[in-house]
């Protein structure tokens, strides 16, 4: 081994990245972004509040109510079972408490919503906290606890409740990339310029594309979701077409990004860097790692920007909590999808310049 | 012979790139039916002039008529012909699938005849179904040529056309484009190749954005005095302008 030769390549190396800033900032920029967020997500001790509900019916006795209210990290507040229930249902309560009379003696029912495991167990663990303490402490003193779901329950894997999700993720992921990549060529390889020295307009080159584009990523959400529901055996409720429908709104969503990020890299190697700017802020933010409503304040407004947010939710609606399309959560979410991409092929169809210079 | 009408027509025509002025008042007219060379070195702001006809850059300042239309509207209905300097074409694609893809953006009625006919002109007709990855460079550079030929434009655009490609091929590329002009197109061609421009009806000699001196090759080499065109243009670049 020569060590010059040796040294003559690794310096090389060296001007290379040097001058290549954005390689750089990435290099330095991109673990601080990703480790900024997971300690804006995980770090914060704040003690998170959780809001239960009893039922009136069977009363429950005053002290027992009274020590709940004490406790400094649930929020409870009274209404008739029914009431109750649909409180837990939308989403304004995360669990729910009753009594219950039993063979030997009363029990205490816990409800909880049931659909995102990663609050379930955080939820689960404050009511129990909370009931034990409510009790005077010893865990002989409490009535039997018996913990029910809303939606799903013990006999559904975390697979059930997290496919949704990677069903989102993963269209996102591969259409947006795929997309940002095969345009890129288009635009290095001097092929954009000819297009945009013939009558094409810039609006019939981006449809085009989508066209192009979106069928293959219509293929592959149905390949997705397909391997999900038939080999994975993912137990799911709501119909397969309104699945499939959310995705594919997704998917456009993503091919426009796609289009659109790609104005801002000049080689393949910069293409593949935007996921960590693109993709992973939006596995953290969109619901993928915490639920949306648990992120801390200065991240939350990020959420509302993704259309990942909507995808998640709306296809953890219509899988775990079987919604159908008619309903209005899935409505808005189908609507604000397509807002995201009118907005999207708008911004895709303006980075398409004349002006290169 | 020449005809009297202008295809291009530009007057003071400016361009900035950020901190580069690609074109500095630059003023030049094209006549119907001539072979008009654009020569100068590399930098000199050829294909900057060449992309502001071919409506992909916007003059900051300046005139320019491209068929009596603004440079958009003369592309936008298809009576202009671009060849890029590097053979921009699809290389997973046949041959004949770039020219078929091409010929559809650009509106070209009976495709197919057209598609065969510019394959012949450039000679590859026995390689339409060759994927282009598999063509040398000076194929997809004829491919490149037979792209631009397609929609039988009033106006061709030629950037470098010929760099890359072989003496004898440079010469069926240069009939074919004197053939083209005798039957009434306009070519507009960058070059910094001398004997290229010396085929040239008219030349203007380009350098930092401005036309130096313009005539026919004979003219250029007599206002220099000097015996040849490479001269010529080093005689008149240092002239005080």
């Amino acid at each position: 081994m020569n060590a010059r030769r040796v040294v003559a390549v690794a310096r090389r190396v060296a001007s290379q990245f040097r001058r290549d800033h954005r390689t750089l900032g990435l290099l330095f920029g991109a673990p601080i972004l990703v480790l900024a967020l997971v300690g804006a997500l995980w770090g914060s001790s704040d003690t998170r509040v959780t809001r239960i509900v009893v039922a009136t019916t069977p009363p429950v006795p005053a002290p027992v109510l009274d020590a709940l209210r004490r406790i400094d990290t649930l929020v409870v507040s009274t209404d008739s079972p029914e009431g109750a229930m649909q409180r837990l249902r939308d989403g304004t309560a995360d669990a729910m408490i009753a009594l219950r009379a039993g063979v030997a003696r009363t029990e205490i029912v816990v409800t909880l919503e049931g659909s995102d495991p990663l609050r379930t167990g955080g939820v689960l663990g404050a009511v129990q906290k909370g009931i034990l303490s409510a009790a005077g402490g010893a865990p002989g003193a409490a009535p039997p606890l018996q913990v029910e779901y809303l939606y799903g329950g013990p006999d559904r894997s975390l697979l059930d409740h997290l496919a949704p999700l990677f069903i989102a993720f993963f269209a996102f992921f591969f259409t947006f990339l795929l997309s940002a990549v095969s345009f890129l060529r288009e635009r290095t390889t001097g092929t954009l310029e000819r297009l945009l020295a013939t009558p094409l307009r810039r609006g019939e080159l981006v449809v085009g594309y989508l066209i192009g584009f979106g069928i293959f990523a219509l293929l592959q959400a149905a390949v997705i979701i397909g391997f999900t529901v038939w080999v994975l055996q993912v137990r799911y409720q709501g119909s397969l077409a309104t699945i499939f429908l959310i995705e594919a709104m997704l998917v456009i969503c993503a091919v426009s990004i796609g289009l659109f990020a790609s104005a801002f890299a000049r080689t393949e190697l910069q293409a593949i860097q935007f996921i960590p700017l693109i993709v992973v802020p939006q596995a953290f933010l969109a619901g993928f790692l915490v639920p949306v409503d648990q992120l801390p304040d200065v991240l939350r407004p990020f959420s509302v920007v993704m259309p990942l947010t909507y995808a998640m939710e709306a296809l953890r609606a219509v899988m775990v909590k079987g919604y159908a399309l008619a309903d209005a959560l899935i409505l808005r979410d189908v609507a604000v999808l397509g807002a995201f991409g009118l907005i999207t092929i708008a911004g895709a169809i303006a980075s398409i310049r004349r002006e290169v210079a | 012979m020449l005809g009297t009408a202008s295809a291009v027509e530009a007057r003071d025509v400016r361009k900035r790139f950020g901190p580069v002025e690609a074109l500095r008042g630059l003023t030049v007219t094209v006549r119907t039916g001539e072979i008009y060379g654009l020569l100068g070195p590399n930098g000199s702001g050829k294909t900057t002039l060449i992309r502001c006809v071919a409506g992909l850059v916007r003059p900051d300042g300046g005139a320019l008529s491209v068929l009596g239309d603004r440079p958009r509207d003369a592309v936008a209905s298809g009576r202009v012909g671009y060849m890029t300097q590097v053979p921009a074409l699809y290389v997973e694609l046949s041959a004949q699938e770039n020219l078929a893809f091409f010929a559809a953006l650009m509106g070209v009625s009976d495709a197919d005849g057209r598609i065969e006919r510019a394959l012949r002109t450039v000679e590859l007709l026995d390689r339409r179904r060759s994927v282009v990855a598999t063509l040398s460079g000076g194929m997809r550079q004829r491919l490149s040529l037979a792209a631009a030929l397609l929609p039988d434009p009033r106006l061709l655009l030629l950037d470098e056309p010929t760099v890359g490609v072989d003496p004898g091929l440079r010469r069926e590329f240069w009939a074919h484009f004197r053939s083209l002009a005798v039957a009434g197109v306009t070519i507009l061609v960058a070059s910094h190749v001398m004997d290229e421009a010396a085929r040239c009806d008219r030349l203007g000699l380009i350098r930092d954005g401005r036309v130096l001196a313009e005539g026919s090759a004979e003219e250029l080499r007599s206002r220099a005095g000097t015996a040849d065109l490479e001269s010529a243009f080093l005689a008149l670049s240092e002239a005080p302008s």
